[in-house]
């Protein structure tokens, strides 16, 4: 097997003395799509903001992260950007006050990525709503197109890693399907996708490999073909049904 | 006295308190930060600038520059020691650590530079001008000018171009920022560094007009919140305006009614505008 | 343990100190006016640690007292009985009006205009001539108290230890109490949670006006010691110093501790009186004080010893804290 492009040993967090991950081992191969799964707080948003070591509180992290074969643990989550590892945070996260066109633009992408940066005529291919939407105020998007710009935006930086929380959260089933069908073309374009998906059904039906999380830990991983009928799977299925 | 005179005062310390205020418009537009130690980085930096020229004999242009590497030292020490509380957008505890630089400023500025008045003379202060009947001199006519100027960059700076998109980005939702690949820290840094150099900036410029004590400041500080307040946080263009507003409003209230009660009547204003329009400050203090 | 011990802890720990100043050769000043800042900051402190809100204009209120002594005392030769209520009357006012004024703000809106009065005061204080302007009122008479038959009073400072003691006992004993009030349970609800304790059918509104007027008296008969201690009343108490001083003796040692801002203060008029450098390394030192407190020891000395107390010792159970609803 090749070198992981994303590798995390040791990966803990902690709030407060409460441990609310603790993952000793998780790769990521060259252009393989992870899906991560498990129930409401079982950490699947803590482990991608901590791979990025970002977070809207303030946790306390600890633990090896390698991009690529480099250490990258200790870094701000900016210096993490600039290597090649980008992360669209739950909720479609996009700058409110700022156009379309300059949420694109803010995103330059680091020197050295340029190469697997996706230019503006890539993303537009990718997501056309956005070209029409190109001078509106990122306020003034649906939720499903403010999801497109948060990818998009993401896509400029030339990420070698991509970290996505919940990009199906908020949206109809239809566009669920539209963004998870651009996300595998991304990955057929070989790029490596870490994806957090509350809804297991939508997930298997791109992902290569599944982690179910639980409580912070990994329960069980694999090839999504041996996965798929691991009863805890399907638990997660009831889980997803009683949600 | 006459109303042109009044008026052209008020011009004067108009620009002369948007200047002052300018550092608080960008701390509080891009950074959603506070500094009640302002006013005594004017005050140390009154000094700086009167003890370059008057003790080290250098040019009043130089002296200008020393006060401003002061102003930026002080903020990047300032800075430096509320970064924890700056990530935390903790505004209130950000607001007292500040009031405690502040005292300690006073404290410095006593021991380095004694208890006595200083006079500034700049070579500018020389030189009158009769306008329309009234007389001023060429500090107030630079003070104007350097009051230009500065809102002039700071507006191409800020509402157009990388730099002024970096700073709407922090504005909004600086852990977003780093997420597009923005040095967060960075830009606190270079924030709290403008504000000390605006703000030694305007002490050189303005404070030839009176004595220099160590208890100067207070007013400075108060004159930046109506600035900043009533120009709408954050606003370039508003702070100018209300900068200007002010120092007419001073001039006429102290020429035509009472000098005393000048600054009070307007900080009066002040309150009466907060109380109305709370939402004229409405930012993220502590909430999500 | 220490809850229930506290009470008979108390009694010999205040004997004790009422003793200190003349066990230490006659040190009363500096005693009365650790006494007299003590209870000034308490009024800051349940505004600050139970309500949440910083507010700058406690010094008004400290000086509201004080003026309204010194006025009454020099002016119309009022007793000490007189002056008081004048002084508690002027501060609660003051307070009334600026907590209707303040009602909807927050935070850092609150602080500013809580600031801004500050400001106004003190331009008002400086300029106008019934508060004596810029040179403020002096030859305020000693204090006297007459009861009934009895003359009580004080000439000086060994005379005024007493009575700035007893204010402190009586002080602390009302923020013991209000802490264990339905109000106090309030504010820290307000505080904690205001969202929650509006659906609990709690009056946000009224709460917060009532602790912010519940604390001016605490400040306010602070000042009307101080007047009769200082002889004189003056502009002077609207400088930062007093507010630096309230505030560093508030967060200094640690919010929510009956003690703490009496450590504070004693630390830092302590420092002032008896390990002084002179009033610029003393502002230093002040200014430093409260940088550091907030800056550096998030959660004060108190934090930080109990930091290094529980890597040595098994981390006592909090006996002192109250339940809080949690959402």
């Amino acid at each position: 097997m090749s070198t992981p492009i994303l590798e995390a040993r040791e990966l803990r967090v902690t709030y407060g003395g409460h441990v609310a991950l603790d993952i000793p081992h998780l790769a990521l191969a060259p252009g393989e799509l992870v899906g991560v799964v498990g129930a409401n707080g079982a950490g699947k948003s803590t482990l991608v903001n901590a791979l990025l070591g970002w977070s809207r509180g303030a946790p306390a992290v600890s633990g090896s992260v390698r991009l690529a074969g480099e250490e990258i643990g200790a870094l701000p989550p900016h210096a993490r950007v600039a290597r090649g590892l980008a992360l669209v945070p739950e909720g479609g996260a996009v700058f409110m006050r700022l156009s379309v066109a300059e949420n694109l633009a803010a995103a330059t992408p680091p020197a050295g990525a340029a190469g697997r940066a996706h230019d503006e005529a890539q993303i537009e291919a990718l997501f056309p709503r956005l070209r029409e939407r190109r001078h509106h105020m990122a306020s003034a998007l649906s939720g499903g197109e403010r999801q497109m710009l948060a990818i998009a935006r993401a896509l400029r930086l030339g990420p070698s890693a991509l970290l996505l929380d919940e990009p199906s959260i908020g949206l109809a089933p239809r566009l669920v399907t539209d963004v998870l069908r651009a996300v595998r073309g991304l990955v057929d374009q070989h790029l490596s996708v870490l994806l957090v998906e509350q809804n297991v059904r939508a997930a298997i039906a791109v992902v290569d490999r599944l982690i179910l999380l639980e409580r912070g830990r990994i329960l069980a991983q694999g090839p999504v073909a041996a996965m798929r009928d691991d009863p805890r799977i399907l638990e997660a299925y009831l889980g997803e049904a009683a949600a | 006295m006459n109303l042109v005179q009044q008026l052209i005062n008020g011009i004067v310390l108009g620009h002369g308190y948007a200047l002052i205020a300018v550092g608080w418009t960008v701390l509080l537009g891009v950074a959603r930060l506070v500094n009640f130690g302002h006013g005594q980085i004017y005050m140390l930096a009154a000094f700086v600038t009167w003890w370059a020229v008057a003790g080290l004999g250098l040019p009043y242009p130089v002296a200008i520059l020393a006060a401003m590497l002061a102003g930026v030292l002080i903020g990047l020490l300032m800075q430096a020691a509320m970064l924890r509380l700056t990530f935390a957008q903790d505004l209130v505890s950000i607001m007292i650590v500040t009031l405690g630089f502040g005292h300690m400023m006073r404290g410095i500025a006593g021991l380095v530079f004694g208890g006595h008045p200083q006079v500034l003379e700049t070579p500018l202060s020389y030189i009158d001008f009769e306008i329309a009947g009234a007389w001023v001199t060429a500090q107030d006519l630079a003070v104007v000018l350097v009051g230009i100027a500065a809102f002039a960059l700071l507006h191409f700076g800020l509402e157009r171009g990388t730099l002024g998109r970096t700073a709407r980005m922090v504005a909004e939702d600086p852990k977003l920022a780093q997420l597009a690949g923005i040095d967060v820290k960075r830009v606190y840094f270079a924030v709290f560094a403008f504000e000390g150099a605006a703000v030694a900036l305007a002490a050189a410029m303005v404070a030839p007009r009176t004595p220099i004590l160590t208890s100067i400041g207070f007013e400075e500080v108060i004159v930046t919140f109506v600035v900043v307040v009533l120009g709408g946080i954050g606003s370039v263009a508003g702070s100018y305006a209300a900068g200007l507003g002010l120092g007419i409003f001073t001039a006429l209230f102290g020429g035509f009614v009472s000098p005393a009660y000048a600054t009070t009547a307007a900080f009066g204003v002040l309150i009466v505008v907060l109380v109305l329009r709370p939402s004229g400050l409405a930012m993220r203090a502590g909430g999500r | 343990m220490a809850g229930r011990l506290a009470p008979f802890l108390a009694v010999p720990l205040a004997i004790l100190v009422f003793l200190l100043p003349g066990w230490l050769g006659g040190v009363h000043g500096a005693f009365t006016v650790i006494a007299i800042m003590a209870i000034a900051a308490y009024g800051l402190d349940i505004v600050v640690s139970d309500l949440g809100e910083v507010s700058l204009a406690h010094t008004v209120f400290f000086a509201a007292g004080a003026y309204a002594t010194g006025l009454l005392a020099t002016r119309l030769g009022a007793n000490g009985w007189l002056t008081l209520a004048g002084a508690l009357a002027a501060g609660t006012l003051i307070a009334l009006v600026l907590g209707l004024i303040t009602l909807a703000l927050r935070e850092f809106v609150f602080s500013l205009v809580t600031y801004a009065a500050t400001v106004v005061a003190a331009a008002v204080a400086h300029n106008w001539d019934v508060l004596g302007g810029s040179d403020g009122v002096s030859g305020i008479p000693t204090l006297d108290l007459p009861l009934g038959p009895l003359r009580l009073g004080a000439t000086n400072d060994v005379q005024l230890w007493p009575f700035a003691f007893g204010l402190l006992l009586l002080t602390l004993y009302a923020v013991r109490q209000f802490r264990r009030s339905r109000l106090g349970a309030m504010a820290m609800m307000v505080h904690l949670n205001p969202r929650l304790a509006t659906m609990s059918g709690i009056d946000v509104r009224r709460v917060r006006l009532g602790v912010f007027v519940l604390s001016a008296p605490f400040s306010a008969v602070a000042g009307w010691l101080y007047a009769y201690q200082r002889a004189y009343v003056g502009p002077d108490l609207f400088e930062t110093y007093f507010l630096v001083l309230m505030l560093t003796a508030v967060v200094l040692v640690g919010r929510r501790r009956l003690l703490a801002p009496l450590i504070g203060t004693a630390l830092i008029i302590g420092q002032e009186r008896f390990l002084s450098f002179g009033g610029d390394i003393n502002a230093i030192i002040l200014g430093g004080a409260l940088v550091l407190a907030l800056a550096v020891l998030p959660g004060g000395l108190d934090g930080l010893f109990r930091r290094a107390f529980a890597r040595t010792a098994q981390p006592a159970p909090h006996s002192d804290r109250r339940p809080v609803a949690q959402s």
